[in-house]
C-alpha cells in the first residue's frame, strides 16, 4: 500500500515539475540516434522526433557534440524563439538531453546586461569625446597661435609701412609748409603760378592736400590693423569738446568750399564744458563722418548736429548725397569695401574704424540711408563731465627764454625742417645724429628739453633714455618717432620719456608739447 | 562567433545567413544558433555572447566547435587586443582550432588597426578580414575562408 501510494505521489510530483519547468527532454544511444523524446519538443520549436532517427537531423546544438560528456548549456535560443537550458547527461548505455524553459533567468539577464553593456560603452564614447576634444583644443590653441603671429605679423608689417611713409611725408608736408610761407612774403605779382589765387593753377595746395590725403591713408591702415589686433587703446581725459567739434568744422570747410556743398554745424555745446573723452578718437571718428559725407556729396549739405544731454553726447552727421542702397548698406561696414564711385574711394576703412572707435568709446553706430535721399550717420558717446583747469598748450607762462632744445634726429631732412621750424619761433637748437651723440650732448651743455627719435643708428632713442637715466639726468625728453604703435610709444614712456610727438609734426604741435612738459 | 561585447558577432551572423543588419545594439545572452550552407558545407553557426569586463566566455558553449570566428571592433582599440585572451580561453577548452578574424566596423571613420596588432594575427598565422557587417564588406569572404580551412583542416 505504501510503495502504491509512494509510486503515486513521484508521479504527481514529476508531472507538476515537468509542467513547471516545462521539461522536455530526449535520450539517444553513443551513436546518436534517438532512442526516446518527449512530445513537448515542439513547444521550443522542434520537429517530432522519431525513435531510431539521427539526431542531428532534428536539433541543430547536438551536431558536433560528443554523447560521452556531460555539459551545460546555461541559455540558448531555442527555434521557437524561447530561451532553453540545456543539459546533456551521458551515461553507459545513452545520452540524456533535458531542456527546460529559461524565459525567466534570460529576461532578467538580458536586462541587466544590456544596461551594463550600454553604459559601458557609453564611457568608452565619454572618453573618446574627451581625446578628441582635447584634440580639437588643442588644435584650435595652435590655430589661435597661428592667427595671433599673423595678426602680430600684419601689425608689425602696417606699422614698419607706416613708419617708412611719416618719415617722407614729414619732410614733404614740412617743407611744403615753409616753401608756402617763403613764398607768402614775395609778392604774388612777382611769382602768380607758384603762388597761385583763384585763375591761376595751385602747385603747392596740390602737393599739401596730396601729403596729407596719403598720411591719412597710411594712417587708417595703421589703425585697422591695430583695431584688429585690440591694440588700441582709449585714452579718455578732460577734453573742451566744443573746441573738438570746431576743429573738426575748420579742418573740413575748406573741403567743403571747393564743391558746391555747404557744410553747416550745429554745436549746442556749452563753451567751457569739459568731458571725459578721448579727443583724438572723436576728432578721427568725426573727420572720417563728415569727410565722408563731404567727399561724396556733390551738391547740396552737410549737416553736423552735436549735442550734450546730461553726461551723453548725441552726434549727427547729415548729408544731401546720393544716398546708399539697401544692398551696399550691408557691406559699407566691411573693411576694404568700396563703393562704385571708385573716383571717389580711398582705403575703404574709414567708416569700419569709425564704428570700432564708436563702440570701444562706449557707443554704436547707426546709419540710415536711402538712394537719392541722402545719408544720416549718428552716435551716442558717454561723456561724464568735470572741471579742472585747461592744460597749458603754448608756451606763454613758462619764463625760461628762449628756449633751448636739443634735436636728435638722424634723418637729415626732417632734422633742418625741425630746426628752422623751430629757430624761425625764437628757439635755440642743438641737433646731432644718433642717441650716443644726444647722451654726449646733453653731458656738456644743459638743455630745456631734448626732442628724441628713436629710430637711429649706432644708439637708439630708447637707449639714449635707458643711459640718460642711469646717469641721473633730468632733461625732460619728447619722443618725437615715425612710430604711432601703443607699444612704442608705451616702451618711451616706461623709460621716462615726458611727452611723444608722432610724425609728422608741426611747430604747433612742438610748441605745445614744451609748453605742457615745461609748465 | 566570439569576440567582446558589441563588436558585432550577431550582426555578422545575421549579415551573412539573412542579409539583414539593425543598427540597434541588443547584447546576446547565452548562445544563438544559426544554419547556413557554404558551398554544400552546413555551417552551424552559434553566436556567443560577447565577453564584457564582469563576466568571461562561457566556454561551454565553445564544446563541439570546429572552427571559431574571432571578432573585434576595429574603431575600439581594447577589443582588438582582447583577441588574444580570448583566443587562449578557445584553445584551453577546445585546442587549436581553425580561426578566422574579423577586425569589424570597417566602414566607421575611427577604424583603425596598429601595425602591432598585424604584426601579432600575423603571428598566430589567422587570416584576418577587415569586415562591415553593416555594408556587408568581406563577410561572405570571411566565412568563406573558414569553411575552406575546416574543410581541409588546415589549423
Amino acid at each position: 500500500m505504501n510503495n502504491t501510494v509512494d509510486v503515486i505521489v513521484q508521479q504527481k510530483i514529476n508531472e507538476q515539475l515537468f509542467q513547471k519547468l516545462e521539461l522536455a527532454y530526449f535520450c539517444v544511444d553513443h551513436s546518436m540516434r534517438v532512442k526516446d523524446a518527449s512530445d513537448n519538443l515542439i513547444d521550443y520549436g522542434y520537429e517530432p522526433i522519431r525513435p531510431g532517427s539521427d539526431i542531428e537531423d532534428h536539433i541543430d546544438f547536438m551536431i558536433g557534440l560528443d554523447s560521452h560528456t556531460e555539459l551545460d548549456l546555461p541559455i540558448v535560443a531555442s527555434p521557437s524563439g524561447i530561451p532553453i537550458s540545456v543539459s546533456l547527461l551521458p551515461s553507459e548505455n545513452q545520452l540524456t538531453v533535458l531542456i527546460v524553459n529559461a524565459s525567466t533567468q534570460a529576461d532578467q539577464r538580458q536586462l541587466l546586461q544590456q544596461k551594463a553593456n550600454e553604459n559601458e560603452l557609453l564611457v568608452f564614447q565619454q572618453k573618446k569625446l574627451m581625446v578628441q576634444l582635447e584634440q580639437a583644443s588643442l588644435e584650435l590653441e595652435k590655430k589661435n597661435m597661428q592667427l595671433e603671429e599673423a595678426s602680430r605679423l600684419q601689425t608689425s608689417f602696417l606699422s614698419g609701412v607706416s613708419h617708412e611713409f611719416r618719415t617722407p611725408l614729414t619732410s614733404i608736408i614740412g617743407y611744403t609748409n615753409l616753401v608756402k610761407q617763403d613764398l607768402q612774403k614775395v609778392s604774388q605779382e612777382l611769382v602768380p603760378r607758384i603762388v597761385g589765387n583763384d585763375d591761376s593753377p595751385n602747385y603747392l595746395r596740390a602737393v599739401q592736400r596730396s601729403s596729407k590725403h596719403l598720411l591719412s591713408l597710411v594712417e587708417n591702415l595703421l589703425d585697422h590693423g591695430k583695431l584688429d589686433s585690440n591694440e588700441i587703446v582709449i585714452r579718455p581725459k578732460a577734453t573742451n569738446i566744443l573746441e573738438v567739434f570746431e576743429d573738426v568744422e575748420l579742418l573740413l570747410k575748406p573741403l567743403s568750399n571747393t564743391k558746391q556743398v555747404e557744410l553747416r554745424a550745429n554745436i549746442d555745446l556749452p563753451p567751457k564744458a569739459l568731458a571725459v573723452l578721448d579727443d583724438s578718437r572723436l576728432r578721427q571718428c568725426l573727420i572720417n563722418l563728415v569727410g565722408n559725407a563731404v567727399k561724396f556729396t556733390d551738391i547740396g549739405s552737410v549737416t553736423l548736429d552735436a549735442s550734450l544731454t546730461g553726461e551723453v553726447l548725441h552726434v549727427t552727421v547729415e548729408d544731401t548725397g546720393p544716398g546708399i542702397s539697401q544692398q551696399d548698406l550691408e557691406k559699407i561696414r566691411l573693411p576694404f569695401w568700396q563703393g562704385s564711385d571708385t573716383g571717389k574711394a580711398g582705403t575703404g576703412l574709414g567708416l569700419t574704424i569709425t564704428e570700432r572707435l564708436v563702440e570701444l568709446m562706449g557707443g554704436e553706430l547707426l546709419i540710415k540711408s536711402e538712394l537719392g535721399k541722402g545719408t544720416v550717420v549718428e552716435f551716442e558717446l558717454p561723456a561724464p563731465l568735470v572741471y579742472l583747469d585747461e592744460p597749458a598748450n603754448s608756451l606763454e607762462g613758462i619764463p625760461v627764454k628762449p628756449l633751448r632744445i636739443l634735436l636728435a634726429e638722424d634723418d637729415t631732412d626732417i632734422a633742418d625742417l625741425v630746426c628752422m621750424m623751430l629757430i624761425e619761433r625764437g628757439i635755440e637748437v642743438d641737433r646731432v645724429e644718433n642717441g650716443a651723440l644726444a647722451v654726449e650732448a646733453l653731458k656738456k651743455g644743459r638743455y630745456d628739453l631734448v626732442l628724441m627719435d628713436i629710430h637711429m643708428p649706432i644708439m637708439t632713442g630708447y637707449d639714449a633714455l635707458a643711459e640718460l637715466n642711469a646717469r641721473g639726468d633730468t632733461t625732460p625728453v619728447v619722443v618725437m618717432s615715425a612710430s604711432a604703435v601703443d607699444a612704442d610709444k608705451a616702451k618711451a614712456i616706461e623709460l621716462g620719456c615726458r611727452g611723444y610727438l608722432v610724425k609728422p609734426v608741426d611747430v604747433d604741435d612742438i610748441i605745445g608739447m614744451a609748453g605742457q612738459v615745461l609748465s | 562567433m566570439v569576440g567582446d561585447f558589441s563588436v558585432g558577432k550577431t550582426s555578422l551572423t545575421q549579415k551573412f545567413v539573412n542579409n539583414v543588419f539593425s543598427d540597434k545594439y541588443l547584447t546576446t545572452i547565452g548562445v544563438k544558433i544559426d544554419t547556413a550552407i557554404v558551398a554544400d558545407t552546413k555551417l552551424i553557426v552559434w553566436d556567443v555572447a560577447g565577453r564584457d569586463s564582469l563576466s568571461p566566455i562561457n566556454a561551454s558553449y565553445l564544446v563541439g566547435a570546429a572552427g571559431v570566428v574571432l571578432v573585434c571592433d576595429g574603431s575600439r582599440a581594447s577589443t582588438v587586443s582582447d583577441l588574444l585572451d580570448i583566443w587562449n580561453t578557445v584553445t584551453e577548452r577546445i585546442g587549436v582550432v581553425p580561426a578566422v578574424v574579423a577586425l569589424n566596423k570597417a566602414d566607421l571613420p575611427e577604424w583603425n588597426i596598429s601595425d602591432e596588432m598585424y604584426a601579432a594575427f600575423d603571428k598566430q598565422s589567422w587570416d584576418v578580414f577587415p569586415t562591415s557587417a553593416k555594408e556587408g564588406d568581406n563577410v561572405k569572404e570571411m566565412f568563406e575562408k573558414l569553411v575552406n580551412k575546416l574543410s581541409s583542416q588546415v589549423v
